[in-house]
């Protein structure tokens, strides 16, 4: 059996979740913007009391394919961007 | 020709300086036009307080925040009792709001309302 991937430490965490939340910035799309912030901040904050290391590796890099799916979709989206934005992004 | 235009309309311009010291007081070198620059170009800052409002409404806004408690003081997870996930979605927000980009290394400081208000308002990008 292959060593076990140590857990990523505090630090990290906090930077992939910055990470995918920058990504989300991205998105010319508001509703996409809207349910990848809300989606990784229920994720992040439902997997905060693990304590089992293999686990939190799992997860760790489950978020950090998800981070590089955000931003080759934020790419793919934004060619293909709608001129006519949506009204919740037109500030009153 | 350009240069007589300008201080005439500089002399046309000024705003008068009300002192309340005795005349006597004042050292002759005291230039008075000193406190009014019509023609800087240096001055879209913003004001501390448009900061401080700014970034209290943010704070305040915050779903698991309760608004009474948000002073320009006030530390996010030892007084708010945030943890450092909702310390990163604060920082988002003021980045958002201000339009700036906020290094890891610095956003990971940035703990309490105080230390949010300096940094925005000591950078020159913020708008």
């Amino acid at each position: 059996m292959a060593t076990a991937v140590p857990p990523p430490c505090r630090s990290e965490i906090l930077s992939l979740f910055r990470s995918i939340l920058r990504s989300a910035r991205d998105f010319p799309d508001y509703n996409i913007r809207e349910y990848t912030k809300r989606r990784t901040i229920e994720s992040f904050r439902d997997n905060k009391t693990l304590s089992d290391p293999s686990t939190i590796a799992t997860v760790f890099s489950d978020g950090n394919s998800q981070l590089q799916v955000a931003k080759r979709q934020a790419v793919v989206y934004s060619l293909f961007a709608p001129n006519i934005k949506s009204i919740m992004d037109i500030k009153h | 020709m350009a240069s007589a235009l300008r201080s005439a309309i500089l002399g046309h311009v000024r705003v008068p300086v009300v002192t309340t010291g005795s005349k006597l007081l004042t050292p002759l070198w005291i230039n008075r036009s000193t406190s009014v620059r019509s023609m800087s170009s240096h001055d879209d800052h913003l004001e501390k307080t448009q900061v401080i409002d700014r970034i209290l409404d943010i704070v305040k806004s915050f779903p698991k925040v309760d608004p009474s408690q948000v002073t320009p003081e006030v530390h996010f997870q030892k007084d708010l009792g945030l943890d450092s996930l909702d310390n990163v979605e604060i920082v988002m927000a003021i980045e958002e709001e201000f339009k700036l980009e906020i290094p890891d290394k610095e956003a990971d400081k940035i703990d309490s309302c105080a230390l949010a208000i300096e940094y925005v308002y000591n950078h020159p990008l913020a708008s």
